[in-house]
């Protein structure tokens, strides 16, 4: 007998096997169920817009998938001490680091595969409903990469801690570090510390968010530099890991020259790993709230802060409702919540000739003392007077697609919000340190729920605020209803003429309930 | 020779595990002999590659496993069954045999009809698919045998092959490195001097690290049937007075 003739061969094969028997397999179940359950229903909550659905793989996804890929990949790694193979795996020609090449591979083979179906899934269902734009790829690298950094994490610790608790502990420690990132990220504000933003993990985001202004790339690229660096670093590490085992027993000298190229190869990956994850970590903390989203003056493009051009889709003649493109699907319940209100002030001094989609960010900015020029105000403004609305006040607060606007809450909602903005002009704010936005007062909310019931639409809701123990808007709910009860119950014409002659009283707040016809 | 170790000792902190063994071996079948601490298994993995001795002067195959392109060489040629064989549970027959093929890379496009072979040869070719949790001990060591000899070695170590076989699969064992050892050199680790007798050419035995007799079976037996050893079978005899002499002597 001979020696079958041999030579160097491929990795693919033990690759294929690694696959075909990876333990990653187990778990894709468990996983896609619980992307189901948490990122798919989550993403299917929020308008069919392609940035504000993407926004899911980042905060839902990578937390659903992270602490699984470190316990999966750490119980591959540990694999060869917990099955007593090293012995006999140490008789091989491969080198352990192609061994654990190929094992880590299969592992992120499957993880990614489950990973980018998912993407797949939210993006098809995205694809159904959405009427404008193009699905976002920054969302999925970001994504790609923190799975990445988990299944590394765990299988370094799997590698240098080989036992039967390394994969749980693996597990939980990452479940935690995400808590921890998480938590800490929607801690997050303008001025403050920006670290943070480090997380894959976001606040619900603004149901517009990419739609009038383009979402700025700055974020996802230090995110993609820091785990990427982070990943990068490890690959190091575990490339070094045998040399160091070598170098303890004295036996450097057995090292082959292959060998000290890795050796070599794997100092220069932990020094870019670690270079690269600490620049993304000096970039985050430089980060600015701008017009396009978080922005890293170092990566940002002034360009990202232009508006997006579009052409508004609108319905109606004497009075027009308009929306964003992206919200074509909301024309219809828009307009036909909007139509009947609006015909119950028409040529009423200031009533609106035209509602209109205008971006959502201004008000969450200007809470957070942030003022950004070129954004428009929710709310009546110019001549003619055009009622300006946003997605989170008007369109999509509750309900993620356009089927929500066949709701009879939600219609009524943005009638509301509507009749408000004209009657009890902008919002009231109470001075002081904790501003708060006062509701409109008794005479105005009467007015208000009158005009909402004479259009068949179920009376609005103001919450009951009592300041010192008296309600702030002069009246309790009852004196309120039966105002409003008779004011709706004078005939249409009776109503408009009342308010011709009232209005501007009104709405400067000096009408009482007991004036009210 | 395939083996050639001279003065080769291995220590472990101040315990001697082999202890300036010289020996040295072509194609044929070696039993080494020795009770439990003897240093059979130090020196089997010394052979294997996966220990350097402490001190002294070891060739494989013409080759000095200290330096890496050597090992390197030494490795594709080598086949090796631990006394405790390390597995995957959920690979089958086929891909754990294959796995290691490849690991010790035999071409891919040679793979699929060696692996077919060294199934074959321990007789688990109607198991070939079966997982390998599925299995019984027996099974399982047959499967280690297998993915010892997939690359056809020109230097095989098996410690403790025959544990847990069945008398009819250890038959076909002893047959099958009776086989093995037309070509290639085989060293086989055991307890059981009834494996020595049936399918040994050689024989070493071992105590407290060290080498104190090397020969044919039939001379063990002599050895045996000339001194005071005890037993049931001439070749147990044989070790027993050997071992007997050389604890006198230390």
């Amino acid at each position: 007998m001979t020696a079958v003739a041999l030579s160097r061969s491929r990795p693919a094969p033990v690759l294929r096997i690694e696959i075909r028997r990876s333990v990653v397999l187990w778990a894709v179940p468990l996983l896609l169920a619980l992307f189901y359950f948490d990122s798919f229903r989550t993403a299917a909550g929020f308008p069919p817009v392609w940035t504000v659905r993407s926004s899911v793989i980042t905060s839902h996804m990578v937390a659903d998938f992270g602490p699984f890929a470190a316990g999966l990949a750490a119980w591959v790694a540990s694999r060869e001490g917990r099955r007593k193979t090293d012995d006999l795996l140490a008789t091989t020609v491969r080198p352990a680091w192609a061994r654990q090449a190929s094992a880590l591979g299969a592992t992120l083979f499957w993880l990614l595969l489950t990973f980018l179906a998912g993407v797949a899934a939210i993006y098809i269902d995205t694809a159904r409903q959405a009427t404008w734009g193009g699905p976002p790829l920054w969302p999925v690298a970001v994504g790609v990469v923190g799975v990445v950094t988990f299944a590394v994490i765990g299988f370094t610790a799997g590698a240098l801690f080989p036992g039967r608790f390394t994969a749980p502990l693996a597990a939980i420690g990452t479940f935690l570090l995400a808590e921890i990132g998480f938590h800490a990220a929607l801690q997050v504000v303008p001025g403050g510390s920006t670290y943070a933003l480090l997380s894959t993990a976001t606040a619900v985001p603004l149901g517009d968010d990419g739609v009038f202004y383009r979402v700025a790339p700055d974020l996802s690229i230090v995110q993609v530099m820091f785990m990427g660096g982070i990943t990068v670093a490890l690959l190091g590490l575990l490339t070094l890991a045998p040399f160091f085992r070598v170098a303890y027993r004295g036996l450097l000298a057995g090292v082959s020259r292959t060998g000290r190229w890795l050796c070599v190869a794997g100092v220069a990956l932990l020094a870019a790993g670690v270079t690269a994850a600490a620049t993304a970590f000096a970039l985050a903390g430089t980060a600015q709230l701008a017009v396009s989203g978080w922005a890293i003056p170092a990566l940002h493009d002034s360009a990202s802060d232009q508006p997006v051009p579009y052409t508004p889709d609108c319905a109606g003649t004497s009075f027009k409702v308009c929306v964003h493109p992206a919200f074509s699907g909301f024309l219809g319940g828009a307009n036909a919540a909007l139509q009947p209100v609006a015909a119950e002030i028409a040529g009423l001094p200031g009533a609106p000739v035209r509602a209109e989609q205008v971006p959502s960010g201004e008000g969450v900015r200007a809470a957070q003392g942030l003022v950004l020029p070129g954004l428009r105000r929710a709310g009546l403004s110019g001549t003619p007077p055009v009622y300006n609305y946003t997605s989170d006040n008007g369109l999509a607060p509750f309900f993620g697609s356009p089927e929500g606007t066949d709701n009879a809450g939600w219609r009524a909602g943005f009638q509301q919000v509507f009749l408000t903005a004209f009657i009890a002009g902008q919002p009231h704010v109470s001075p002081g340190r904790d501003a708060a936005v006062l509701p409109p007062n008794a005479a105005q909310q009467a007015v208000i729920t009158a005009l909402m019931t004479a259009v068949g639409s179920p009376a609005p809701v103001f919450g009951e605020d009592t300041t010192n123990g008296q309600p702030t808007a002069g009246a309790t709910p009852t004196q309120i209803a039966a105002a409003a009860q008779r004011f709706a119950s004078l005939s249409s014409a009776a109503r408009h003429a009342w308010l011709a002659a009232h209005l501007p009283a009104l709405r400067a707040g000096r009408v009482t309930l007991a004036q009210l016809p | 020779m395939n083996i050639e170790l001279y003065d080769v000792t291995r220590r472990f902190g101040r315990n001697v595990a082999v202890d300036g063994v010289t020996l040295d071996a072509g194609p044929g079948v070696l039993g080494l002999l020795g009770p439990n601490g003897a240093g059979k298994t130090s020196l089997l993995r010394m052979l294997a590659t996966i220990l350097p001795p402490s001190s002294g002067r070891l060739a494989l195959l013409g080759r000095d496993p200290a330096k890496p392109a050597d090992r390197r060489e030494i490795r594709r040629r080598l086949g090796y069954l631990p006394q405790q064989l390390g597995y995957y549970p959920s690979f089958t027959v086929v891909e754990f045999v294959e796995y290691f093929a490849l690991l010790k890379e035999v071409p891919p496009h040679l793979v699929p009809k060696a692996v077919a072979a060294a199934v074959e040869k321990v007789d688990l070719g109607p198991k070939a698919r079966a997982k390998l949790r599925t299995l019984s001990g027996g099974m399982l060591r047959r499967v280690g045998i297998a993915q010892a000899i997939v690359n056809e070695p020109e230097l095989l170590l098996f410690d403790e092959p025959t544990a847990g076989l069945d008398p009819e699969q250890r038959v076909a064992f002893r047959a099958l490195i009776r086989d093995l050892g037309q070509t290639a050199t085989v060293v086989v680790s055991t307890h059981l001097v009834e494996d020595v007798g049936a399918a040994c050419t050689e024989v070493a035995l071992m105590s407290n690290g060290r080498v104190v007799f090397r020969g044919t079976p039939e001379e063990l037996i002599a050895r045996g049937e000339a001194g005071q050893g005890v037993g049931d079978a001439p070749l147990e005899r044989g070790y027993s007075a050997i071992l007997a002499a050389a604890r006198a002597a230390s």
